[in-house]
């Protein structure tokens, strides 16, 4: 081959900077960029993928590069000349059988060796303190999709006596929390994923891939955050409606951060004090008691939620977490204070703000409330669990 | 194998064609204008009506695309409500798949596959006609339900049980499952008649290694269709029964198991994409050499590996399942399978660039377009290889990367391959050139579209972007490629535009003008030895065939010193089209009356079961009559019927 002449050149540089740009572009302010992994499985996948898209992309530019070489070969047919008349070439076809094989037998090596990684599981086992008995627990989290939020069961005594075949009437947890899933740094959370309805899809994709939740069966499937911070989700297998609006997080805590929460949750809740809140409390458990429980109000649903998936968020430690609504409203303030309007519209008419099929008894309907009974909820729900860090706040805020 | 059998034959009834059992089954006499089309058993004007259908459906497709565009091009976008928007990209997909790129390769397999094995019609010209038929009700009764209460909502893969009555109430998924169906019997009926032909009608001495290249790769997709279409009605018949009749195969508490639909429909699913691909494989094999002045590169390797593509696309399904609990063993096992798919694919690539190595390449239209089929199918092949890897897939999976693999595979590979056949058909289907200027223009403006309209779809799925999304919020990163990627879907609407305009300009420019001369473009194969456009009878005496690229070798023959010499004029070797005496099928009314019974049945299982009595009488009378009508009507005047076919 001739060498490349100048302008050539500047197009083979052009195009190989367009790639760079291409890969390296990805790397912004994302929160649910897969190229930042932040945990073990998530850097074994990115560990395997780059050098893969680094081969695809040097096929790429020799087969674009190739196509807009053909431009020497130009002619515009108004002779009869022909080039020699070449019918193919049995040691060419050999060889460009034969070495994409190859290339793709070593991808195929490096692809068992990642998939028996993430498939695996490790024996570990943290101490805790739970209801003052200090308990070995391997870290475990039930993981239950349904229309549009995602559920977290925590079994501090471990899933052996558990029986997860039925997902839409599972046996009472220890910590009910819903689409903040609180987890232990440097620990491998072993997840169970369960559905109620139809199929979704769980994925944090800084701590690892994603798993279906498929109604009738569980999925294994294991996440690792190595720093504490928040790691933004998003639900990723088409569920109906409000499949974009159906978003999850979790927060990943230093062992002694999370030994705390483990204490926090494990609390029912107290009575509250003030005379607003008394009112909501009285609001809440003739109507909201339906489908919603607070452990220590209601330990039960009044009728068995009465939804299609037959669960709503336990709003116990509402105020402990920062997103709800299927984790698309945030409830704090970046300062910490409470963004009332937006919990104010949610409570007057929910299906205003998320779309849901509340007729068919999936979402949450508009309760018709008044705005003093919205009142008293939004003080009701404020005595519900603590306000967690700043920290969290912040990490929580998107931008 | 080189026997041959005239359709003329199947159809003559030795001299008894005078008998009629009932004096109302006349065949019809055609009379010109629009009877003419809807009687038609022409495979060149039953080729032509699936291409217009299909583009109108393309058109319809493409407006939902810019819909789906317009409501993602910015944050929190209000355009479409979720609902609406889960119609639209639902039928988006169904429409482009399944009413549009199937059957516009339809319509060159309908059009081409007699003419380039040197036959008069296909094997069944009669079943060809209804394949459209009900082909063209099927597609119109899916897009009924935007009309009877909402489109289908549950997206083209209609994932169970997102499907079910519970979480569909709607009856859009019903026009899905029995619209599904109805099409389905137009494909699978298409494809038997179509293998038929391919392997009993060939001219003599085509051997099948003497087939171009592109009715190779039909008879794989025809023979794909055959095996994967009635596994896609299985499924659709498990999903009606589910939603009708109160059937559980996807309920779980009551014994069904969701995973069932997802491997059904994708052991239909996969081969689906190939039987996409090849036809567009197809046209540009056919395309390139012939602007290159060189033969094929590789021909028995280019068709081995569409024979190996064929059957290795059954043993991948399950890589569209990697992340739905299929296990590890299963997991490994389809990625490894779908690695090596990509072996077979690249041989094809790199003998199309091995085609136009060292030729003399005219970069006309149609090859521009041939050209970026082999080099952005080529994207959509790696970043299927990136996938394929299924640790990176359970990252990749249902992000928008994957809209952009299949979208660089589907319009990259499949739409650009179409545009290719497009213009270097349309001479031989119409009897003038399309503008190649403005043809050179279409493809400029779309390559730029589709690069800029799916190009950043890879950066915003590896940014987190999930697939079928009606929404996203700020602050994710995914406003600036959003905004892109919608411009560059208008940009692309541009080019179809620019290709409607050059399709009427062109045939404005060509009226009152005679049609274009035989062989336009130095071509190779059999179909331009007959005049252009095609006259009714295609052939005035069926080639005898002695090679591969039989047409170019009756014109180019090599002299002593191997130089490639003109040995006859194309005029001379093209027929004028004058025979006389050939006999054709006759007309039929009843696969027409058969295809409209078939969407009453759909909407009787829906509304009434009435309307079912109704539809089935309908199609049971096309049926009845079509058996019964006479084999030919004696009246009617097909060159002269009195004498025997000249071809005899």
């Amino acid at each position: 081959m001739k060498p490349f002449s100048s302008f050539r050149a500047s197009w083979f540089y052009v195009s190989f900077l367009a790639f760079f740009l291409f890969f390296t572009g990805c790397s912004s302010d994302a929160e649910l960029d897969t190229l930042e992994p932040q945990g073990p499985s998530a850097q074994a996948i990115d560990s395997l993928s780059n050098p893969i898209f680094i081969i695809a992309g040097i096929v790429l530019l020799l087969v674009v590069g190739g196509t807009i070489y053909m431009w020497r070969f130009r002619s515009d047919h108004s002779d009869e000349e022909f080039p020699t008349q070449i019918h193919g070439n049995l040691k060419l076809e050999i060889l460009w059988t034969i070495i994409p094989g190859l290339i793709l037998a070593g991808v195929a090596v490096f692809t068992l060796i990642t998939l028996a990684e993430i498939n695996s599981t490790e024996d570990n086992a943290m101490a805790l303190s739970v209801k003052g008995e200090t308990v070995s627990w391997e870290p475990e989290v039930v993981v239950v999709g349904q229309q549009w939020w995602w559920e977290y069961r925590y079994y501090m005594n471990g899933l052996e006596d558990v029986d997860l075949s039925d997902a839409r009437n599972l046996p009472p947890a220890d910590i009910v929390t819903s689409t903040q899933m609180v987890i232990p740094t440097g620990e491998e959370i072993e997840l169970k994923i369960l559905s109620r309805d139809v199929i979704h899809s769980h994925w944090i994709p800084a701590l690892n891939g994603k798993k279906d939740a498929v109604p009738g069966r569980v999925h294994p499937w294991k996440i690792e955050a190595d720093e504490p911070g928040v790691y933004f989700g998003q639900c990723t297998e088409f569920c109906g409606l409000s499949h974009s609006r159906m978003r999850m997080q979790a927060v990943a805590m230093e062992p002694i951060d999370f030994q705390n929460w483990i204490n926090q949750q494990m609390q029912p809740a107290s009575n509250p004090v003030s005379e607003t809140a008394k009112q909501g409390q009285e609001t809440f458990t003739s109507l909201c008691t339906r489908c919603h429980v607070v452990n220590g109000l209601n330990d039960e649903t009044s009728i068995g939620a009465d939804l299609v998936s037959n669960a709503a968020p336990n709003l116990t430690h509402f105020m402990s977490r920062t997103t709800y609504a299927g984790g698309i409203f945030n409830l704090y303030e970046p300062d910490g204070s409470i963004d009332r309007s937006q919990l104010e519209a949610w409570l007057r008419n929910s299906p205003d703000e998320k779309p849901a099929y509340a007729q068919g008894r999936r979402g949450m309907p508009n309760m018709g409330l008044d705005e003093k009974q919205i009142d008293d909820i939004v003080a009701y729900l404020q005595t519900l669990g603590t306000r967690p860090s700043s920290e969290i706040i912040l990490a929580t805020e998107v931008e | 194998m080189t026997q041959t059998m005239e359709p003329s034959s199947l159809e003559t009834s030795n001299g008894e064609n005078s008998h009629r059992p009932l004096g109302v089954y006349t065949r019809p006499k055609g009379g010109g204008g629009w009877r003419d089309w809807v009687t038609t058993v022409d495979h060149k004007k039953i080729g032509i009506l699936y291409g217009a259908a299909a583009l109108l459906f393309f058109v319809i497709g493409g407006i939902e695309a810019l819909l789906i565009r317009l409501q993602l091009a910015t944050p929190d976008g209000t355009v479409l409500g979720a609902d609406t928007y889960n119609q639209v990209y639902t039928m988006h997909g169904v429409t482009m798949i399944f009413l549009a790129a199937m059957p516009l390769a339809a319509a060159f397999a309908n059009y081409l596959i007699p003419l380039q094995i040197g036959a008069r019609d296909v094997a069944f010209p009669r079943l060809n006609a209804m394949s459209f038929w009900v082909f063209l009700a099927g597609g119109i009764f899916i897009n009924l339900s935007w009309l009877l209460g909402g489109a289908p909502d549950g997206g083209w893969f209609a994932y169970a049980p997102n499907t079910g009555i519970v979480f569909s109430p709607s009856h859009g998924m019903d026009f899905y499952a029995l619209g599904l169906q109805i099409t389905g019997i137009a494909s699978l009926v298409s494809g038997i008649n179509l293998t038929v032909t391919i392997f009993n009608m060939r001219a003599p001495g085509m051997t099948l290694f003497k087939m171009p290249v592109f009715t190779w790769m039909m008879l794989v997709v025809q023979l794909l269709l055959v095996f994967a279409m009635p596994v896609i009605a299985v499924a659709l018949f498990l999903l009606t029964f589910s939603r009708l009749f109160g059937a559980t195969f996807f309920t779980p508490e009551l014994g069904g198991d969701p995973l069932l639909w997802q491997h059904l429909f994708w052991i239909f699913g996969h081969p689906e994409v190939y039987i996409l691909v090849l036809p567009a494989f197809g046209i540009i094999s056919e395309v390139i050499p012939t602007f290159s002045r060189k033969p094929i590169f590789g021909y028995p390797f280019m068709v081995f590996s569409g024979i190996a593509i064929g059957f290795m696309g059954w043993g991948v399904w399950a890589h569209h399942m990697f992340v739905s609990g299929i296990g590890p063993v299963s997991v490994a096992a389809f990625s490894l399978s779908t690695m090596f798919i990509a072996v077979p694919t690249g041989v094809k690539i790199l003998n199309w660039m091995a085609t136009m190595w060292g030729g003399r390449i005219k970069f006309s239209a149609a090859m521009l377009f041939a050209i970026g089929v082999v080099s952005m199918f080529t994207i959509g092949g790696l970043s299927g290889v990136t996938h394929s890897v299924a640790p990176a897939d359970t990252q990749q999976t249902d992000t928008y990367y994957i809209v952009a693999h299949f979208h660089y595979v589907i319009f990259g590979g499949i739409i650009f391959g179409l545009f290719s056949g497009f213009y270097f058909w349309w001479p031989k289907i119409f009897g003038h050139k399309l503008s190649e200027k403005m043809g050179i223009l279409n493809f400029w403006v779309m390559l730029v579209g589709f690069n800029l309209t799916f190009g950043p779809m890879h950066i915003l799925g590896l940014q987190g972007m999930s697939r079928r999304i009606d929404t996203y919020s700020p602050g994710f990163g995914f406003e600036a490629w959003n905004l892109v990627v919608t411009i560059g879907s208008f940009i692309i609407a541009l080019s179809v535009l620019i290709f409607l305009i050059n399709v009427i300009t062109s045939a404005r420019n060509a009226r009152g003008r005679p049609p274009i001369g035989p062989d336009p473009w130095d071509a190779r194969s059999l179909e331009w030895m007959t005049p252009n456009p095609t006259p009714v009878h295609n052939f005035d005496e069926i080639p005898i065939v002695e090679s591969l690229d039989e047409f170019w070798h009756r014109k180019y023959g090599s002299d002593e010193d191997g130089k490639i010499v003109r040995v006859a004029s194309a005029e001379e070797v093209c027929q004028d089209g004058s025979a006389e005496g050939v006999h054709l099928p006759s007309p039929s009314y009843w696969p027409l009356v058969f295809a409209i019974g078939l969407p009453f049945i759909g909407l009787g299982l829906i509304y009434s079961l009435w309307l079912c009595v109704f539809g089935g009488a309908l199609a049971l009378m096309g049926l009845y009559a079509w058996v019964f009508e006479p084999v030919d009507d004696p009246d009617v005047d097909h060159h002269e019927p009195q004498k025997e076919d000249v071809s005899d």
